[in-house]
């Protein structure tokens, strides 16, 4: 036992919602000079430990403790002044105020009543610095990419000058340059004797930056010890409860020489002149840093959004689809990565979820067969292991079956060409290793998948080729002998030529 | 102005964020301008005091209730009371100002009223979670018939030389809208007022980061309140009596007046000189069509179609990026 006093701590806290115990005696203490890790599931109640920590939601049993003195009733307000800071994950910038006030948001410093935009300047521009925010303070958040709206989430936790900051899986959203620089300010940070609770699903940086780890199984801690002497895949062992065997699936290579898809200078959103030929039978990776016009590529492709080009082939048709309904036809599918907001309705049952692609198909006035429609709806749960009453609200499952949901709702239409954007992105192990199985199977079967991925190990493991996008081009396509991390950050940086004939 | 503390060149953050937000209304500056010009030709009388005077009187009202919409808008809100709350405001102003409580009382009053009717609507909205659109339309039922209660029909009285000094041939009108926009100016510098804009755009990460957002959102009912009941006394002070009815107009030219002006129904999108340039632009569109001897049918077609195309144009810009 160390004899410091940890900063911030609970102590056996209990949380059920609706009657569903999320947490079960949990305890957990952050002691100052440590980054903690909080590994987990998706549903293992990761996000709720934090919401108890952060005073956002009260315990039902339990407490927090802060500098070892029991809090009774933890609110945001008491959390932060005893500096508390949170990165959520889901990001809680205002698009129309400019960077410095986002930053200061809740926390302006005051002159007459009025803010003090000088010191607010001067403020905000030291924790850019931290963070390596280099924009004008001025320019409003809504004109930034997404990596650098997690980085301005960041610099406004930085700006309270926390002792105690918590971040959600800081780095989905981050480019290799932006994880690093995060990276080397956590340990900086730590070297200060602040406390930090780094949660994330990227197990490498956990490795690399944390001294100690708690894991949560089903709400209840299976693991509270350093991190020294573990390796990844004890830790995936402590998450899923069981040997992780191999994340990945054997690969085993069903290439064919028939193309799915060949488009010839293909430009659409940020990307220009491509010429791509997709195999069926393969997974083909896209990589690349965070928002070089990797989305745009796939969204072009199904007719999503405007998109041109000399010449294009689509299953045997000549030409784009130009529609998502003539996507849809031509047997291309799109999996979108904001499954909250494209891929699912979230307030309706799961039942309706999985029925929509199957709706814009159905002659529009037919009635429909609910006998029918619930046979599918229960096989394609079967199929892709996801339990319980199709009827309740897809908001109620976690976010690797949400997933799940909106992979399932294309299988009826046994698509020839699965479009997937970033598919395992804030999801559990366990589920990742269900989608990759699938991935694999379906391309088995003689179909192609394009995979965008910012899960790098994820390309390098699954895919047959991969195209690394950089600045709206193909920047290189390294076929399955030359994929390694190495080469594809590399590509994506742009560092040295990589290309590889296709 | 003293909105910036102080002069530290290094800290010039507070006009280039300013400046930022002009980008979004340039275009409506141009077309305000484009317009003002038609008008200035067809009425070169607008260059004189009276004819000035006479034109900021008729904008004015429809200035206090755009901002009287945009701020609620800017929160996510949306009042359809305005119209109601500005004829209460009009029948408070006509029967106090004559009586006992002299113009000052009556002021009061006027004034009292719309920041209390402001913050009940704005306490119900907020704490109960209703939304904002069902909330007013109730309201604007029972401040209507409040309206009628005091005033059954078109009475009471003005005190002239009010009617005189806000109406007659004096810039006076004008002058109140500068100070109204310095002290909207003011309170968007303080924390509160701006928070106005994190609360709409996205109450749940505004909440979390320690924004006063409920706070935030009933002050801006109280304020839009205030403003509405404001207007009614303008109003009433130009036709020197009270009529109940008076204000009805006003509810969706606010809304036509906010829209022009670039504000969004989603919250946090917009800007407070959009909407004054918004309620200027549709002042103008009706006087100038009227000079052009449209007649009220078409003047109403043409200034639906002017709206509409306002809210389209940066749409297909948008698109066409």
């Amino acid at each position: 036992m160390t004899t410091v006093a940890p900063l911030l701590a609970a102590r056996g806290v209990s949380k059920a919602f609706f009657g569903n115990p999320v947490l079960r005696g949990v305890s957990i203490a952050l002691q100052p000079g440590r980054v903690h890790a909080l590994l987990g599931e998706n549903g293992a109640g990761k996000s709720t430990l934090i919401n108890l920590l952060s005073g956002a939601l009260r315990p039902d049993g339990g407490e927090i403790e802060v500098d070892g003195r029991a809090v009774p009733r933890m609110t945001p307000v008491l959390a932060r002044q005893a500096g508390i800071a949170v990165v959520q994950q889901e990001l809680s910038l205002t698009a129309s105020l400019s960077i410095a006030e986002n930053i200061g948001l809740g926390a302006y410093p005051k002159r007459f009543g009025l803010i003090d935009y000088n010191e607010l300047a001067a403020r905000a521009k030291a924790a850019c610095e931290l963070v390596g925010l280099n924009e004008p303070l001025s320019t409003p958040v809504g004109h930034l990419a997404l990596g650098r709206r997690q980085m301005v989430e960041i610099a406004n936790a930085l700006y309270r000058k926390p002792r105690v900051l918590i971040l959600d899986e800081p780095t989905s959203s981050l480019s290799a340059t932006e994880t690093k620089i995060l990276m080397d300010l956590l340990e900086r940070l730590r070297g200060e004797g602040i406390a930090i609770l780094y949660i994330s699903h990227r197990l490498n940086e956990v490795m690399a930056l944390c001294q100690h780890v708690t894991v949560l199984k089903d709400g209840t801690c299976t693991a509270d010890r350093p991190l020294a002497g573990t390796d990844a895949a004890g830790l995936v062992r402590l998450m899923v409860g069981r040997d992780p065997g191999d994340l990945f699936p054997k690969w085993q290579p069903a290439v064919s020489t028939t193309t799915a898809i060949t488009v010839r200078k293909f430009s659409a959103g940020l990307m220009r002149d491509v010429d791509l030929d997709i195999r069926t039978g393969e997974v083909l990776g896209i990589g690349g840093l965070v928002g070089q016009g990797q989305e745009d590529l796939l969204l072009g492709l199904y007719g999503a959004i405007p998109a041109r080009t000399a010449s294009a082939t689509v299953n045997g048709v000549s030409g784009l689809p130009g529609g998502v309904p003539k996507a849809n036809a031509l047997g291309l599918a799109y999996v979108p990565a904001d499954r909250k907001r494209e891929g699912l309705h979230l307030i309706h049952p799961i039942l309706t979820n999985m029925m929509l692609p199957a709706f814009a198909r159905l002659p529009a006035l037919k009635l429909r067969s609910r006998k029918a429609e619930g046979e599918t709806g229960r096989s394609l749960a079967a199929q892709l292991a996801i339990k319980g009453d199709l009827q309740r609200p897809a908001q109620a499952l976690s976010g690797g079956n949400q997933q799940k949901v909106a992979l399932a709702k294309w299988m009826p239409h046994d698509p020839l060409v699965l479009l997937l954007n970033d598919p395992t992105r804030g999801v559990d192990v366990e589920t990742k290793r269900e989608v990759y199985l699938m991935l694999r199977a379906f391309a088995a079967a003689g179909k192609a998948v394009v995979l965008l991925s910012s899960d790098t190990p994820e390309l390098v493991h699954l895919c047959d080729r991969v195209a690394v996008v950089r600045e709206g081009r193909v920047a290189a396509m390294l076929e399955r002998a030359a994929l390694s991390e190495e080469t594809i950050v590399s590509a994506a940086m742009g560092a040295g030529k990589q290309k590889v004939a296709a | 102005m003293s909105i910036v503390p102080s002069a530290k060149p290094a800290g010039a953050l507070y006009w280039p964020v300013q400046a930022h937000r002009n980008i979004g209304v340039r275009a409506l500056f141009l077309v305000v301008l484009a317009f003002l010009v038609a008008y200035g030709v067809l009425f070169p009388g607008l260059f004189t005091a009276s004819g000035f005077a006479k034109f900021t009187q008729s904008w004015f009202p429809l200035a206090l209730v755009a901002m009287a919409q945009a701020i609620l808008m800017l929160t996510g809100g949306i009042s359809l009371a305005i119209g109601a709350t500005v004829s209460l405001g009009a029948v408070i102003a006509a029967t106090t100002m004559a009586g006992p409580l002299g113009v000052a009382g009556g002021t009061a009053a006027v004034a009292l009223t719309g920041l209390g009717i402001g913050a009940a609507t704005g306490f119900i909205v907020v704490k109960l979670r209703l939304p904002a659109i069902v909330v007013t339309l109730a309201g604007s039922f029972i401040i209507g018939g409040a309206a009628l209660l005091i005033l059954p029909r078109p009475g009471g009285v003005i005190p002239a030389w009010l009617s005189d000094l806000l109406a007659g041939d004096t810039p006076a009108a004008f002058m109140l809208l500068v100070v109204i926009v310095v002290l909207w100016k003011l309170y968007l510098a303080t924390p509160l007022g701006l928070s106005l804009y994190a609360a709409g755009e996205n109450p749940v990460g505004a909440y979390r980061s320690g924004v006063p957002v409920d706070a935030a959102r009933v002050a801006a009912y109280a304020i839009s309140g205030l403003l509405s009941t404001g207007a009614g006394l303008f109003v009433a002070a130009q036709t020197g009596s009270g009529d109940p009815v008076i204000g009805t107009a006003f509810t969706l030219n606010s809304i036509a007046a906010a829209v022009l002006g670039g504000i969004g129904f989603l919250g946090g999108q917009g800007t407070m000189r959009g909407a004054l340039a918004g309620s200027l632009l549709l002042s103008l569109m009706i006087s100038v069509m009227f000079f052009l001897g449209f007649t009220p049918v078409a003047q109403y077609v043409a200034q639906g179609l002017i709206i509409i195309g306002a809210v389209a144009i940066p749409q297909i810009r948008k698109v066409q990026k």
